[in-house]
């Protein structure tokens, strides 16, 4: 009887535990929704022909509902704020444990970070992940010396100061979270227009880290271990400023190993990007129009270049995405 | 590595697993190599000077014990044991050959418990070790390295030798639950008062007056609770392995008058200076003047021994002391106030750390009143209104607790393994949710270890 007694308190410690962590742990919701996005792939049918993965040029810049509506291409973005290229390689590798697309996209500009910018963004990136060998090898390449790893076994060690800060929002989404991205694509409509470009400041070293070159060559010989296409990215940001050493470094890099790379920042004027109208954080993102229009010309580029299946013509894929594209119309609008 | 910290929780879970798989005879050793392990790792000048102190006085102990008859040489003996163990303390600690030399942890607790030691032998207290082994475990045992307590011999040869120990399931509650005890003081009170000094002692143009004050008095709630906390998980861990230290704290905030807060407060090292510096000059046998003399002596000893800028702290609860014995008032809660306050008041000088600062701080309360001020930014200072009230109630909670700690200890001895259960469940998830640690907080500093 005692045994059974305190099976019983153990276990409703458990459950109690599980929900202060769950109530505890950011929403994402309405404040820094880009904590969520992570975790809404889980969530989708795994049919994705192209995955995008990078930081937030990604995410702010490429909508797959475009790419679906435009070529019958079926995508999704993978990224995240401040994505590390080794938090990139590491949700790859956990992408392709549930599906095999034909064309990663990566975009190079985390190539200029050899190191991980703050705990925040590493939260941004990883709090939402599921569990795996891969979230536990991120964490390990992510940390930084002042984070311990159980802090993201148990976010209540990260999380627990939120306890006088909690609102309705922690309970609403205590075990639900809505969507806030299509296919991983974050809609912004407001507008910020570029006013002055913004000064360019010298540097001190424009080489890229070995270990970035480290992990752009983990993902290219997981792509082609995998049968994968490697397209590598740069979105047409205008700060932080991509520095023609870098495009140099990308160039080569591509050159060298035969993968195709596009600096979308030389193709503004071909894409139709209108920085007065375009962007809606002067320069640094696109806005919706821009997105849009950059999606139309990265559709364009990705059918004309690989072999992907215009999904349109399949009635059960096209199904599904008629109606995330008329629920997308309806948010565009 | 810090007392509160997952490593060390790692290192105290694996030393009281080996500590009971281990032969019986095996057990004093298998912890004498963690620690020798543990304090290898804090780089070969650290174990450098803990093997030379251990050496020098056991080898000084049986030569005291027997092979040195002349009352003199045995004088002469302990005289130079001692010297040269002070003289590496005093030299370590004040890092008087520069900053690069290490201050190997723990260097003023085991320097005064192979002191008293060698001391005690010399008054044939006890007989000298001669399994070197087991003197150097009780120089090395590492819990008590990070805060002490300064243990005695004596106190501790029969628990800490014992190998005929079996697992003790009420033994190890009752030290998972000190230190779980130990942590929630230090995490919820103490790192929580924190917040509160680091604004206000950085910014000593606004923050006097009224703010000064009332930093002297979380202040006190702070020390007591870092200092107490990180015993309370040394000796909880102790419990663990049964081997019993000594308390080192009796609700020192109740005491009527200085003489008795020190009696109250870090009893190991009032004891050491009692027995060890104020009776061999002479207590309280030689008059009343030789007397004070001493007190004050024994309380500018201790003063130095926190550092140069703790010496007038020490003078003045030297001159407390003395007054106390002279006024007092009839009403035993007004002393039990006045005494706070002294202390309170007194620990100005480890706040801001800069004698003349504490001083500016200490006469700021009587030429400022700008306690509305204070109430109306108290909410600025760091802490939510929330805080505050986890504050207020986590200090109730030590409070109350650490008065009654026999009561309710006999009280929860009595209760189910069930509720035992729920009880350090419960600790568990109190310290997880209001403990103050984490990115941006260094939580695992004890004020006391630098000491």
């Amino acid at each position: 009887m005692k045994v059974v007694k305190i099976i019983i308190i153990v276990i409703i410690a458990t459950v109690a535990f599980y929900l202060l962590n769950q109530l505890l742990e950011p929403k994402y919701m309405t404040d820094l929704v880009e904590g969520s996005m992570i975790s809404q792939y889980y969530e989708e049918a795994k049919n994705h022909e192209v995955i995008f993965v990078g930081d937030c040029e990604v995410y702010a810049n490429i909508s797959p509902m475009v790419l679906y509506e435009k070529q019958g291409i079926t995508s999704y973005v993978r990224g995240s704020s401040q994505q590390m290229i080794w938090q990139s390689y590491y949700l790859l590798k956990e992408t392709l444990q549930y599906e095999k697309p034909k064309v990663i996209v990566f975009n190079v500009n985390a190539m200029r970070y050899d190191k991980p910018v703050s705990e925040a963004y590493n939260r941004l990136t990883i709090d939402k992940m599921k569990w795996s060998k891969e979230k536990y090898d991120m964490i390990q390449a992510s940390m930084l010396e002042e984070e311990t790893f159980l802090s993201y076994v148990f976010p209540i060690l990260r999380y627990h100061d939120r306890f006088d800060k909690l609102t309705q929002e922690d309970i609403d989404y205590l075990f639900q979270r809505k969507k806030n991205t299509y296919q991983g694509f974050l809609i912004n409509k407001e507008v910020k227009p570029l006013e002055d470009m913004p000064n360019v400041k010298k540097l001190a070293k424009y080489q890229f880290a070995d270990i970035d070159y480290d992990y752009l060559d983990k993902i290219q010989a997981l792509c082609e271990e995998n049968g994968i296409k490697l397209l590598l990215m740069k979105a047409p940001s205008v700060y932080p400023h991509w520095y023609d050493e870098y495009d140099a470094q990308i160039e080569a890099y591509a050159e060298k190993n035969q993968i195709n790379f596009i600096n979308f920042l030389d193709k503004v004027e071909e894409i139709g990007i209108d920085y007065s109208q375009d962007t809606y954080d002067r320069g640094l993102y696109l806005n919706l129009t821009g997105a849009t229009k950059l999606s139309n010309y990265m559709a364009t580029y990705l059918k004309q270049n690989y072999d992907l299946t215009d999904c349109r013509q399949n009635p059960e894929i096209n199904a599904i995405y008629q109606e995330k594209l008329a629920q997308y119309a309806k948010d565009i609008m | 590595m810090d007392l509160v910290s997952g490593s060390m929780f790692a290192m105290m879970l694996v030393t009281a697993f080996l500590y009971y798989v281990v032969p019986p005879k095996a057990k004093p050793y298998t912890i004498l190599a963690i620690s020798i392990a543990f304090y290898a790792s804090l780089g070969w000048q650290a174990l450098l000077y803990i093997v030379f102190s251990t050496m020098t006085t056991y080898v000084a102990g049986i030569l005291l014990e027997d092979k040195i008859k002349k009352r003199q040489m045995r004088a002469i003996t302990l005289g130079i044991v001692i010297a040269l163990n002070v003289l590496i303390l005093v030299t370590i600690k004040n890092q008087i050959f520069g900053k690069d030399i290490l201050v190997p942890m723990g260097i003023s607790y085991y320097t005064f418990q192979v002191i008293s030691y060698s001391v005690d032998i010399y008054r044939k207290k006890y007989t000298a070790q001669r399994n070197l082994a087991k003197y150097f475990l009780y120089t090395m045992y590492f819990p008590y390295l990070f805060i002490g307590p300064i243990n005695r011999y004596d106190d501790i040869e029969n628990t800490l030798y014992e190998t005929n120990k079996k697992f003790s399931s009420r033994q190890a509650f009752y030290g998972l639950a000190r230190i779980l005890w130990g942590i929630f003081k230090k995490l919820v009170v103490a790192n929580r008062i924190q917040i509160i000094m680091t604004t206000i002692t950085q910014d000593t143009t606004t923050y006097q007056g009224a703010y000064a004050l009332f930093a002297m008095l979380l202040y006190s709630a702070q020390l007591y609770c870092d200092f107490s906390g990180g015993i309370d998980i040394v000796i909880g861990f102790s419990r663990i392995l049964q081997i019993h230290l000594k308390e080192n704290f009796d609700v020192p905030y109740c005491s009527q008058n200085i003489q008795e807060f020190w009696r109250r407060w870090h009893i190991s090292l009032s004891n050491w200076f009692r027995d060890y510096v104020y009776i061999p000059l002479g207590g309280s046998r030689a008059g009343k003047l030789r007397t004070n003399i001493n007190v004050m002596i024994v309380f500018l000893l201790s003063g130095l021994w926190h550092g140069t800028g703790y010496v007038l702290w020490g003078f003045f609860h030297g001159v407390f002391l003395l007054l106390g014995k002279v006024v007092k008032t009839p009403w035993k809660v007004v002393n039990q106030i006045l005494t706070f306050l002294i202390v309170s008041v007194l620990w100005s000088f480890f706040i801001w750390q800069d004698t003349w600062q504490a001083c500016q701080m200490i006469g700021s309360i009587f030429t400022q009143f700008n306690y509305q001020a204070l109430l109306q930014n108290i909410g600025n200072l760091g802490l939510s209104f929330a805080n505050y009230v986890v504050l207020l109630l986590a200090t109730i909670a030590v409070f109350v607790y650490d008065g009654h700690k026999h009561k309710m200890n006999e009280r929860i001895k009595r209760t189910g393994t069930e509720m035992k259960l729920i009880g350090v469940i419960s600790m568990i998830f109190v310290i997880c949710i209001f403990g103050v640690y984490g990115i941006g907080f260094d939580a695992s500093a004890f004020i006391y270890n630098k000491f």
